[in-house]
């Protein structure tokens, strides 16, 4: 049955058994290597999401996972079980493909009933089954003789979606499925997909290149830049500790300069201007030169007399509206630095355009250059 | 694994289906080095005056100048016609299109020889004198709907909104067609020439009734054929693929280079 | 070009003058980028199909196209006296045959061209294209060298001393084996494009919603790919009624297909009024089936539009 029991779910008290385990994986296509060496546990029952730019060797990786690639190097387990080789047809995962990949040919309800037609069941069994999870993704019954080509974005993705969970795989894939689908309704689908997830206990792996659609949804997120994973954590961990410069950046807009240790051991901007207290680099490591990443709205404009660890001087000269903030860009030397108030907080258009921004040491990262 | 022998099965089945097809035209070629008049094989002696003889005859010379000017003027009116066919079979959205696509089709799923025959009536009812110059027209009626389709593949993948931008910059309806559709659709229009030339070069059904006294290549060889085999035929028929397949390799050759061109 | 001028009304209406607005009104784009097409096929296809109209209700054994009208050809082609019937079952006959042959010979190699052959594809597409550009009476002059008695095949085989090649040539078996390889092309490609039309990714979904090949290609390929196959099919059919090399240099005579009829008819009874009664049936039964199996089919998605 599709709603499994309480038990089933994720216990956050012991780390749950991994589901699928990737070891040294690799994919090269004719001396590219689009995927070179990726060691990952996927845990049951969590929603991982894999972020990365384009070709970055995200869809490469899942169609190996899917077991629609061959990998070159390394191995695939299954509940400890290699499946390497294991065709598509035999494991039990499923992918929701980013085209969707519905049946033009069939309708609605022979699309959603397609993998237990495969597997012989009866048409009266099917047409149940496939009623049923018509209801689960929240398709209208009437639907089932309709022809999917006739259907609407946001109901090809649901009719997808039913279809994948009448396989009832224990991994389910999807390679960006929202990724044509406009900005309300892609909402609406990231929630239910959320709560699918949360009903079924499935392990749902998913690719984006979009952050955003990977931090709404995700257990964990795994980013990956030109066929390697540089981190894995939970959004929260993602967003405030970064392990290097490429992660922060994708994660969003973001303030950087780079420092030197000075003779005296104390912490000397090179393109900015100041003596700064850094937080140690979180890898522990020790550095004579650093990066140091403020996200925006950890900077702040300094009232008179406000204190600060770090402070810099700079002038306003432009500001943009982002709804329920305001983003100011600061020139400071030949740097640009960009802080972000809330509108309650932001400057009044009659003061000074030179301003003091400060921020504390322990919102900023101190990284490896 | 399985899919791997699948996969050598079909290499093998479409090279046996190649060389079959490729058969009968090596064996045309082998009977033309045959000294002797008549064909038997193995070829007992081999000689070339087979086709030093065809080279020097006068009249199988006045028989390729003939083809050849019917292919040559078939492919330039096709080529125009169906350039501006394709342009309405693919690329604009009018009342008639639909049926339109359909009708041009009707030509190519039609029995050339009963084809041939309506159009020599055609003209005898016209009180036109049939030559190779009526052989131009009858080979168009079956080629452009061909080229047609040849060019309108290319005009589907062409955007028509480059034609608009070029149209919203300045450009009057002849620049329009000149600098943006025509150099877009080249390649389509490059094959199109291609297979209007040597689709006239090589057909026999629709020249036998519409030539009048004069004769293509094709059917100077079936008149032969029937009554009066030398190695001649095999020789002449050999010469005839040899320039097609130089002309398609040729033709292949200077589109490469030209897209080689165009994307450096 | 209409499509432009909603773009740009007042440009349209500036840069023309009245006269070509006029004839703007009067035929789209389209339609004037057709006009020549339909000229072409207007005089060189429909008008030669009303003469043969015309001479088909002509006095028999006459030339009085268009001043006489008589029904007597077509009473002549159905008295039951008359042996034309049969040139007409063995056409459809080894028409069907071929039909049924050519489409298994031809899926492989489509299915090869789409899925397997990759890089080598376009190569072997041309290789498949090149005999159209060689006249099919060489073609098939060709298989009479291989089977004659003492020819390619036979000669070999005797060299080899074994007692030479089956007596293949001028039977009803060899007029078909040369309609299979002389239509070929006109089913493999048309099977070809069909192929192309079957999305990889659903063939991937189904298989990785545990379909096996059997299964995939019976749901998803065949249905998808039937537009193609049926052209292929419709044109193969149609081409080969009309055949009449293969029976005539391979077949040697043995058997008289419908157009050799049509041609004997126009040629040595020189009886123009009954070749055309007959051409007119040719032309009603393949018109009638072409129109229909044409009237089913999207050529946009066939062709290229996505």
């Amino acid at each position: 049955m599709l709603l499994t029991s309480p038990a089933a779910l994720p216990d956050p008290a012991s780390p749950p058994k991994p589901i699928l385990q990737l070891v040294g994986l690799r994919k090269s296509f004719g001396g590219f290597d689009a995927v070179q060496g990726i060691d990952l546990d996927v845990r049951e029952g969590e929603f991982l999401t894999i972020v990365g730019p384009s070709g970055s060797g995200k869809t490469t990786l899942l169609r190996m996972l899917a077991g629609m690639d061959t990998p070159s190097e390394g191995n695939i387990t299954l509940h400890g079980e290699l499946i390497n080789d294991v065709p598509p047809n035999r494991r039990p995962t499923c992918l929701v493909f980013q085209s969707l990949a519905l049946f033009p040919h069939k309708s609605v309800g022979e699309n959603i009933a397609f993998p237990l037609k495969v597997k012989g069941v009866d048409a009266a069994a099917r047409k149940a089954r496939a009623l049923e999870l018509m209801r689960v993704v929240r398709l209208p019954e009437s639907y089932f003789d309709k022809n999917v080509m006739k259907c609407s974005g946001g109901e090809r993705q649901r009719v997808a979606l039913a279809r994948a969970l009448a396989y009832d795989p224990e991994v389910l894939f999807f390679d960006e499925p929202l990724s044509a689908i406009d900005y309300k309704l892609k909402k609406t689908l990231e929630k239910e997909l959320k709560d699918l997830h949360r009903e079924t206990g499935k392990t749902f792996i998913y690719i984006t290149h979009s952050l955003e659609e990977a931090m709404v949804m995700s257990d964990r997120i795994g980013v990956m830049r030109a066929g390697r994973l540089v981190q894995v954590g939970t959004p929260e961990e993602i967003y405030g500790a970064p392990v290097d410069r490429f992660v922060c950046e994708f994660v969003g807009e973001v303030n950087t300069f780079q420092v030197k240790r000075g003779p005296d051991g104390a912490w000397n901007g090179t393109d900015v201007p100041g003596t700064f207290t850094l937080q140690p680099p979180a890898s522990g490591a020790v550095l004579d030169e650093a990066f140091v990443v403020v996200r925006p709205e950890f900077m702040r404009i300094l009232a008179p007399g406000e204190s600060a660890d770090n402070r810099l001087e700079g002038v306003v000269y432009n500001e943009y509206s982002l709804g329920s903030r305001i983003q100011y860009q600061v020139r400071v030397g030949a740097k640009v630095m960009l802080v972000e108030l809330s509108r309650g907080r932001a400057l009044p258009s009659s003061a000074d355009r030179r301003v003091t921004l400060g921020w504390d040491a322990a919102d900023a990262f101190t990284l490896e250059s | 694994m399985e899919h791997r022998r699948t996969k050598a099965a079909i290499w093998a089945w479409t090279l046996f289906v190649l060389v079959a097809i490729y058969l009968p035209i090596v064996c045309g070629a082998l009977a033309s080095f045959n000294k002797s008049r008549y064909f038997g094989f193995p070829i007992r002696t081999y000689a070339t005056e087979w086709w030093q003889k065809t080279l020097d005859s006068i009249e199988i010379g006045m028989i390729v100048k003939t083809s050849i000017s019917i292919a040559l003027l078939v492919t330039v009116f096709s080529v125009v016609i169906a350039t501006f066919g394709a342009l309405a079979f693919a690329r604009y959205e009018w009342k008639g299109r639909k049926l339109y696509q359909k009708l041009i089709l009707l030509p190519i799923f039609f029995p050339q020889p009963v084809l041939g025959l309506a159009m020599l009536l055609g003209f005898n009812a016209v009180g036109i004198q049939t030559s190779w110059m009526t052989a131009v027209f009858a080979h168009m009626v079956w080629i452009v709907p061909v080229v047609t389709l040849i060019i309108a593949i290319q005009v589907y993948g062409f955007d028509a909104s480059l034609e608009e931008a070029a149209y919203d910059l300045g450009c009057s309806r002849i620049q329009v067609f000149r600098e943006v559709t025509l150099p877009l659709l080249w390649p389509g229009i490059w094959s199109g020439m291609l297979f209007a030339f040597l689709l006239s070069w090589s057909n026999f059904p629709l020249s036998l009734y519409t030539t009048g006294a004069d004769s293509t290549i094709p059917e100077w060889l079936y008149a032969k054929m029937v009554a009066g085999y030398t190695p001649m035929v095999p020789a002449l028929g050999t010469m005839a693929t040899l320039g097609a397949a130089a002309l398609l390799l040729a033709g292949g050759l200077v589109g490469i280079l030209a897209r080689r061109r165009a994307a450096a | 070009m209409a499509d432009l001028a909603i773009a740009h009304p007042e440009r349209q209406a500036a840069a023309e003058s009245p006269a070509q607005l006029r004839q703007d009104r009067l035929l789209s784009v389209g339609a004037r980028c057709a006009l020549p097409v339909a000229l072409l096929l207007g005089i060189g296809f429909l008008a030669p199909l009303v003469a043969i109209l015309g001479y088909a209700f002509a006095t028999p054994r006459s030339f009085d196209v268009f001043s006489s009208f008589t029904l007597a050809n077509f009473a002549t082609l159905f008295d039951p006296a008359n042996t034309v019937w049969l040139s007409f079952f063995w056409s459809c006959g080894l028409a069907l045959f071929t039909v049924a042959i050519l489409a298994v010979v031809a899926y492989p190699i489509a299915y090869g061209l789409n899925m397997v052959f990759g890089r080598w594809s376009a190569l072997i597409s041309v290789l498949f294209v090149f005999p159209l550009f060689v006249s099919e009476n060489v073609r098939l002059y060709g298989w009479v060298l291989f089977y004659i008695r003492n020819g390619v095949l036979d000669g070999s085989l005797k060299w080899l001393g074994l007692p030479g090649g089956p007596e293949v040539l001028y039977t009803p078996g060899i007029t078909l084996f040369g309609m299979v390889y002389t239509y070929l092309p006109f089913m493999l490609f048309p099977m070809t494009l069909g192929l192309a039309l079957v999305p990889r990714d659903l063939v991937d979904a189904a298989r990785d919603l545990g379909a096996g090949r059997l299964f995939i290609w019976r749901e998803i390929e065949l249905p998808l790919a039937m537009p193609g196959i049926l052209i292929g099919m419709l044109l193969t059919f149609v081409l080969a009624i009309g055949a009449t090399a293969e029976a005539k240099i391979l077949g040697g005579q043995s058997i008289i297909v419908i157009s050799h009829d049509i041609e004997i008819a126009f040629t040595y009874s020189q009886n123009w009024p009954l070749g055309s009664a007959l051409a007119v049936v040719v032309t009603f039964f393949i018109g009638a089936l072409t129109l229909f199996a044409l009237s089913k089919l999207d050529l946009d998605r066939m062709l290229g539009k996505r």
